[in-house]
């Protein structure tokens, strides 16, 4: 180090960087003159843990993959075995899985807006937000049994059907969490001035540094970049669904706020649509529990709540996965982050660290 | 298969040749880098580097995508366990998490990288955990200094 300037490690274990993440900046006044990102902490194997099991037993190890978006993982997961066998699954199943989630999307938002408000020092929103995740939790915890990491998907379907009534439910958890976001949350966070000020202007992420480093999802959406699987590569059932591609101009953290707070509104005009036209049917086909997958690559990408996640499958016809690579959006976000630190002040690297959403569990793996 | 694949496999007939899956097979490592600058026109991002351990060959499955559209481009070729490759930072930065990964996990060593060191494992971890030979050996149960059950 020359000059003036001092070596700050963050982490891996302090409440502002969200899980394990470590990052090591050099500090001249108050200013980041430039700062490394050093993950791992969390690494649990689970590519290797994937050739030692069973294709259908792989899900609770997929759950844990992004802890605030387990769904999300799930169904990728199924998806890809389902695609690797040649397997056609019931138009219900898929009308519930997209239900499924978005529901785990407006989850994982709404956590990314409590942490960020309590990144900002305002602990009252952290609890606001998760009493609204609360009542969508009960819907998951009611719908599947789990909480957390449900496990509620297999290999051809789902385990259980939706529960009587559970349709009400849904429109009424959503309809309340519609109120808050453009009411409550308007006046604690993206109409209120303080919050403005903390986050307008900085943590600025250009076009150039989001194609060079291969940042997808709500982070590149904020900054005009019109993109989005479930539109332009439609799984599931979202070609029958109506709905917009969000994005922001301003490509700071408030741009990248804005984006997840607009996505929660459209996340519920889709489920909306999603419960409306949903089919009759059977919840899952008969696949056995332990099964043969033919030789093969296989590549399936869904549309996460972080950006755009992939599974890269390599199977030689036996009863467990050959290889199994997995794709993290959150990986590449914090790839880019010394790029968007660099020049920042100290107080608002953290905030411009939350802003990036980075789940370290599927940063990891 | 798409037109770039077609014109990129006409262009390198030598050395590259269609595989089942759509992929295309680079049977010439030699031209990695020629052939990454060709599709480096076309393409943003290196969506993501798919190493498969096959012995006694790697397999290295390039993932290229782009902005604007869906298309993807899959290159495959394979390598030698003891031999390096090329390093495609230059062209495409975002492989450089990518590549040290492989390193990491596989040993694979990119010539030219800029920072070529273990990303997810520590620095001083014995072996690279992917590799099908991969097993549990004193070294690695005692690394920790800890009484732990293996």
């Amino acid at each position: 180090m020359e000059g003036k300037g001092i070596e700050l490690n963050v982490g891996p274990v302090h409440p502002a960087t969200h899980g394990v993440l470590k990052l090591v900046a050099d500090i001249e006044g108050d200013t980041v003159k430039n700062a490394k990102v050093e993950i791992g902490f969390l690494h649990r194997g689970k590519e290797k843990i994937a050739e030692l099991r069973y294709f259908n037993s792989y899900f609770p190890i997929v759950d844990k993959l992004d802890y605030v978006g387990a769904l999300n993982w799930e169904i990728l997961w199924a998806s890809t075995v389902e695609k690797a066998m040649n397997l056609e699954i019931n138009d219900r199943v898929k009308y519930i899985r997209a239900v499924m989630a978005e529901i785990q999307r407006i989850m994982s938002h709404l956590v990314y807006i409590g942490s960020f408000g309590q990144d900002l020092g305002n602990l009252t929103f952290f609890i606001w937000a998760l009493r609204e995740r609360e009542l969508l939790m009960d819907i998951v915890e009611e719908i599947s049994g789990g909480r957390l990491a449900p496990m509620y998907n297999r290999v051809g379907g789902v385990f259980y059907d939706f529960t009587d009534g559970i349709a009400d439910k849904i429109n009424a958890a959503i309809s309340k969490i519609e109120e808050k976001v453009k009411k409550e949350y308007k006046a604690m966070t993206y109409g209120n001035s303080l919050f403005i000020m903390r986050s307008k202007g900085i943590g600025f992420m250009s076009q150039k540094v989001i194609k060079e480093n291969g940042v997808t999802g709500p982070n590149m959406r904020a900054s005009g970049i019109k993109r989005d699987l479930r539109k332009d590569e439609p799984y599931l059932v979202y070609d029958k669904v109506d709905f917009e591609i969000i994005t922001e101009n301003d490509s700071d953290v408030y741009a990248r706020f804005m984006v997840r707070v607009r996505e929660i509104l459209e996340s519920i005009k889709i489920i909306r649509q999603l419960l409306k036209d949903m089919p009759r049917g059977d919840t899952k086909i008969s696949a056995p529990w332990i099964m043969k997958v033919p030789a093969g690559y296989t590549l399936v990408r869904h549309e996460m709540s972080k950006g755009e996640g992939a599974m890269f499958l390599v199977t030689d016809g036996g009863l467990k996965p050959y290889r199994l690579k997995i794709r993290s959006p959150s990986f590449y976000s914090l790839q880019a982050l010394p790029l968007v630190l660099e020049g920042c002040k100290v107080a608002d690297a953290f905030v411009i660290t939350a802003s990036m959403d980075p789940v370290m569990g599927e940063v990891d793996r | 298969m798409n037109e770039f694949a077609d014109k990129l496999l006409k262009i390198f007939s030598n050395s590259s040749k269609a595989a089942d899956d759509g992929a295309i097979e680079l049977t010439d490592k030699k031209k990695l880098l020629k052939v990454v600058e060709r599709i480096r026109k076309n393409f943003d991002i290196l969506f993501m580097l798919t190493v498969v351990d096959k012995p006694p060959n790697f397999e290295l499955n390039y993932v290229f995508s782009k902005y604007e559209s869906k298309d993807i481009l899959i290159l495959r070729t394979l390598i030698k366990h003891e031999e390096s490759v090329d390093s495609i930072t230059n062209l495409f930065p975002s492989a450089d998490w990518e590549e040290r990964e492989a390193y990491d996990l596989f040993g694979i060593k990119f010539d030219g990288h800029p920072n070529l060191k273990r990303i997810l494992l520590p620095e001083d971890w014995p072996g690279h955990p992917l590799r099908k030979d991969f097993v549990v050996t004193d070294e690695i149960k005692n690394w920790t200094g800890l009484d732990l059950k293996f």
